[in-house]
């Protein structure tokens, strides 16, 4: 699948990169994203994940070919 | 699907150019509207005692744009508003620039006031917008990010979910 996250993930992880480990939900993709990078895990426990622009919970389920955004928390205005 | 900056520039809620908050302004007199208020997000100069050279905002356009516009249809809704307007630059954003825009137009000021005060609250707590400060000192820094979840146990709950609405009091 691909994810792409933003902001603060960037010191962390390419823009945009192809996850061919098989996970089955977001809180496994969270964990293995943790585990390829543990020094991002303070960002990313506080991030959320979205799937076609829409919010997901952590026991969503993800398919093979997923496009993943990995949404840290907000700082506009 | 992401838009490319070019498309961005023309979003209604997002732009890579330049707000022009007079232009939106000129577009949000109403016949029943007897207050209008503008809020407009600026750049400083200093930020955590250190002298700011820019700001950098990115932003999940296709969500943070939709998401906008969902805040504003509901504070129309919600406070009766004639019209409401909102805009946020994305990219490098200069002192004394704009980052955000709102415009609230109601029959009376309260209306006007409360709700603008509420978009701008959930534009910056909820939308998928980031901004990095660039300092003089060549450092920079992911700053202001929302801790509510800190206070609420729910990265989906914001300290304002907890205010009282005065009117509603009354």
């Amino acid at each position: 699948m691909k994810v792409k996250v933003f902001a603060k993930l960037k010191d962390f992880f390419e823009k945009e990169f192809e996850v061919t480990t098989p996970v089955q939900t977001v809180a496994e993709l969270q964990r293995h994203l943790i585990g390829l990078n543990p020094a991002s895990a303070g960002v990313l426990d506080a991030c959320r994940f979205a799937v076609n622009d829409e919010f997901v919970d952590p026991e969503f389920e993800l398919k093979a070919d997923e496009y993943v955004t990995v949404i840290p928390p907000s700082s506009g205005g | 699907m992401l838009l490319s900056s070019r498309q961005a520039a023309a979003d209604k809620y997002i732009s890579a150019e330049p707000l022009d908050i007079i232009g939106l302004l000129r577009e949000a007199h109403h016949p029943a509207a007897g207050a209008v208020v503008l809020f407009s997000g600026e750049v400083r100069n200093a930020n955590s005692g250190k002298a700011v050279d820019y700001l950098e905002y990115e932003a999940q356009i296709s969500m943070a744009s939709k998401m906008i516009r969902e805040i504003l249809v509901e504070a129309k809704e919600k406070w009766k508003l004639n019209i409401a307007v909102a805009q946020h630059r994305i990219g490098k954003v200069a002192v004394c620039e704009s980052a955000v825009v709102v415009i609230t137009a109601s029959a009376h000021r309260s209306e006007a006031y409360a709700a603008n005060r509420h978009i701008i609250d959930r534009i910056k707590h909820e939308v998928p917008i980031w901004k990095c400060e660039y300092f003089t000192d060549g450092t920079k820094e992911w700053g202001g990010n929302c801790n509510c979840h800190t206070l609420t146990g729910d990265v989906n709950r914001h300290v304002y979910d907890f205010y009282v609405d005065v009117k509603d009091e009354l």
